[in-house]
């Protein structure tokens, strides 16, 4: 393997690593994936060394000598379903060593691949809303509500996303919209008790496995992801206490 | 009464959770099945202990024996049976309400709230690093001995 294959092959692990990140993956899974990839194609000692928003990668070989490169990685969210698409395409690039351009159009495919469509959003939306009011004690008519204002809050996401302002202002903006919607069903007759209607949607906009996650994050080994990671959740949790906060206080 | 309707409930709100995750295809099943059976070895848990950390403890020792088998059944990461089997426990609820207690200076609930989130994600958190930890050396130690 000469200089420029390895600067390539090195691209593509950092790649892929990235975008194991931004779908949800743990650090340790990135950092393993990226130095199992440079070591199939013949690397002799990779240090790979990754946190929420960046990954730093050298490998070291003999015929190339030593490639470093870095990557800045923009935002997370939870899509589990590109995370195994990834990981597959991991395991299929440490067992066969394919050549770059496979390489490029399966990571090409896995971009194309359909997630869920618009209606089907919807949907999940108002199945999450509707059994959280359920589980935490409300009855069918809170059930029904709750269900009403997922769907009007996933149309209000999308429309405020197509804007493109702060995430948190998004959240602000739904959270506030989701308390005055449950007190407003309250008030016309449709539910019964404003507080587990809204626990549905919280449910929806509240970090609480970035939470939980982090603490995990921290347990095995990586602290500093697992910092950040609980310093975001709790900003974020804080904004959502804030928008309900701000709706109530209109009633 | 209760508990089968929130057994149901857990179970369609990590189908819900799962599908939003964009879990495709039988896993979303399997996915959601776990969250499932979350809340059932929590509520069985109750019943010997009041402690709902130790509910948790153990609720997450069992889903993260799940997550992990699946995983190696269906040849994925074990994150995406994981998050998703969790989502019944995660104290999403407890969070808001600390924080709802912070806008309104209720410094009294705010600490009790705070100090029961942070205790039950570290419960959870401590069940599913330990069991990992465990599950992982045991697997290793059968794959040697097969292998030989």
């Amino acid at each position: 393997m000469n200089r420029e294959e390895a600067e390539q092959y090195l691209y593509y692990a950092m790649t892929i690593g990235e975008q194991l990140l931004i779908s949800g993956a743990e650090v340790g899974r990135v950092e393993d994936t990226i130095r199992r990839i440079c070591m199939a194609y013949g690397a002799s000692r990779v240090d790979v060394f990754s946190i929420t928003s960046s990954i730093v990668t050298t490998m070291y070989g003999e015929g190339f000598g030593i490639c470093t490169q870095t990557r800045r990685v923009p935002g997370m969210a939870n899509n589990l379903g590109r995370l195994d698409d990834l990981n597959q395409l991991s395991r299929y690039i440490c067992a066969e060593r394919p050549k770059p351009e496979v390489i490029k159009e399966r990571l090409a495919a896995i971009d194309r691949a359909p997630g869920y469509s618009f209606q089907m959003q919807i949907l999940i939306y108002a199945v999450i809303s509707g059994s959280f009011s359920v589980f935490f004690g409300g009855d069918f008519q809170d059930m029904i509500a709750s269900a009403l204002i997922g769907i009007a809050l996933k149309l209000l996401e999308a429309f405020i996303k197509k804007s493109s302002i702060n995430p948190l202002i998004t959240v602000f903006l739904c959270c506030g919209a989701g308390g005055i919607l449950s007190n407003f069903t309250v008030l016309i007759g449709l539910g019964h008790h404003a507080d587990l209607i809204s626990i549905g949607n919280i449910m929806l906009l509240i970090p609480g496995i970035a939470f939980t996650n982090s603490l995990r994050d921290m347990f095995s080994g990586d602290t500093i992801t697992g910092l950040i990671r609980c310093m975001e959740s709790i900003l974020l949790a804080l904004v959502v206490g804030m928008g309900f906060a701000a709706a109530n206080l209109l009633f | 009464m209760r508990e089968i309707i929130q057994l149901i409930v857990s179970f369609t709100g990590s189908l819900g959770f799962a599908a939003l995750f964009n879990i495709h295809g039988k896993k979303v099943w399997f996915a959601a099945l776990g969250g499932g059976l979350s809340w059932a070895v929590y509520l069985a848990v109750e019943f010997i202990t009041p402690s709902p950390y130790l509910c948790g403890f153990w609720s997450t020792v069992a889903i993260t024996l799940y997550a992990e088998c699946m995983a190696r059944i269906h040849k994925t990461p074990v994150t995406v049976f994981l998050v998703s089997a969790t989502i019944p426990l995660i104290p999403g609820a407890a969070l808001y309400r600390t924080m709802n207690w912070m806008m309104m200076r209720e410094w009294e609930k705010f600490q009790k709230d705070g100090i029961y989130t942070i205790l039950f994600a570290a419960s959870m958190a401590a069940g599913m690093t330990l069991t990992t930890i465990v599950f992982r050396m045991a697997w290793q130690r059968m794959y040697r001995h097969r292998r030989m």
